[in-house]
């Protein structure tokens, strides 16, 4: 199935928004407050990898790229950054582990809502990628909740989540709001409906989670939002490039 | 926090088997970083946690003195040479 330039856009910023997650949660290996939590962490990070290499995949198949590693790595690493569609939300700094764990929980409970959008896709192989990735996402959630349950019983730390909760509100408005070709989407079956529409339902488990009210205002944050990069992006995108460009002619 | 050993255990008729310990504030956290840390590449498809508090352990003083009784202990060598000359003595 060939892809509109809207339904194409769509994927990108799912597959970008994993790929850009996965590589930040990997990043806490040998750095995160305890050592169970440095593997936990970063094999949950290897599974949004494993699902951005798998949404690429769909994408150039459609494009009629043969998907080798190389075309792969081309669409994953080489782009120009503003044929990106990462949000603000996966493109966010690393270094405030109660912010990594707040973006964990939220970016997988929209996750959730993304993979069960294309659950029924009329695009070949989506479906079931979207049945397996969901299969993985349920212990990503259990993860990040198991995790909270026990520290939002603690002051110091509930305080420190809830001002990283606060802290991220317009990535998280960001993460949720329209993206860039969803209509096109929508129209073609490829996704069932909107995700921005998903937008009150992460407000109340927002709610019920944290205790506390937050207001998901995609008003700044409209489809405008993924085309261009946040400040975050080039320092990470350099970081994940750096051992890519030791050798650029290497075959990996 | 509390330290739990982990064991894992494969499919057929192979037994759990300990493959190592980690430390969690809550049982339920204890099982979701056991998965990660130890069974994240299928290495087993059952996983038992238990909290290393919860084991028996004697001492070692308990089953030492044990190692100390090689009769208990034979090669067959004996036997064997018993049922040779056996053998030997019927044909």
């Amino acid at each position: 199935m060939r892809l509109t330039a809207g339904t194409r856009s769509y994927l990108l910023a799912f597959a970008d928004d994993e790929h850009l997650m996965g590589q930040q949660h990997t990043e806490w290996i040998g750095v995160a407050p305890f050592l169970e939590e440095d593997l936990a962490f970063s094999s949950i990070g290897q599974d949004e990898l494993g699902h951005a290499a798998m949404l690429y995949e769909v994408i150039l198949d459609a494009d009629g790229v043969s998907p080798s590693d190389t075309a792969i790595d081309a669409l994953a690493y080489r782009r120009s950054a503003a044929d990106y569609r990462s949000c603000r939300l996966v493109e966010y700094r690393n270094g405030d582990w109660a912010t990594a764990l707040v973006r964990h929980w939220v970016y997988d409970t929209v996750e959730q809502a993304r993979w069960g959008l294309l659950e029924n896709s009329t695009m070949s192989g989506l479906a079931g990628l979207a049945a397996h990735a969901t299969r993985e996402e349920s212990f990503h959630r259990l993860h990040a909740n198991t995790l909270l349950d026990v520290l939002l019983q603690d002051g110091e730390a509930r305080e420190r989540i809830l001002s990283a909760l606060h802290r991220l509100e317009t990535q998280i408005s960001g993460l949720i709001a329209p993206i860039p070709g969803e209509n096109e989407a929508v129209s073609a079956g490829v996704a069932k409906e909107r995700l921005c529409d998903f937008a009150p339902e992460l407000e109340a488990a927002i709610g019920t989670r944290f205790g506390v009210c937050i207001r998901l205002d995609a008003g700044e944050a409209d489809a405008e939002f993924r085309l261009a990069r946040s400040e975050d992006f080039g320092p990470l995108m350099a970081r994940m490039r750096e051992v890519l460009d030791f050798d650029p002619a290497a075959t990996w | 926090m509390a330290t739990y050993e982990v064991f894992l255990k494969k499919d057929g008729r192979d037994e759990y088997r300990h493959v190592g310990a980690l430390e969690a504030a809550t049982d339920e956290l204890a099982i979701v970083l056991a998965r990660e840390s130890y069974a994240r590449r299928a290495e087993g498809d059952r996983l038992w946690i238990v909290r290393r508090e919860h084991i028996i352990d004697p001492g070692d003083e308990f089953v030492l003195p044990n190692a100390d009784k090689p009769h208990r202990h034979h090669d067959g060598a004996a036997v064997a040479a018993r049922r040779k000359a056996a053998r030997a003595a019927q044909t």
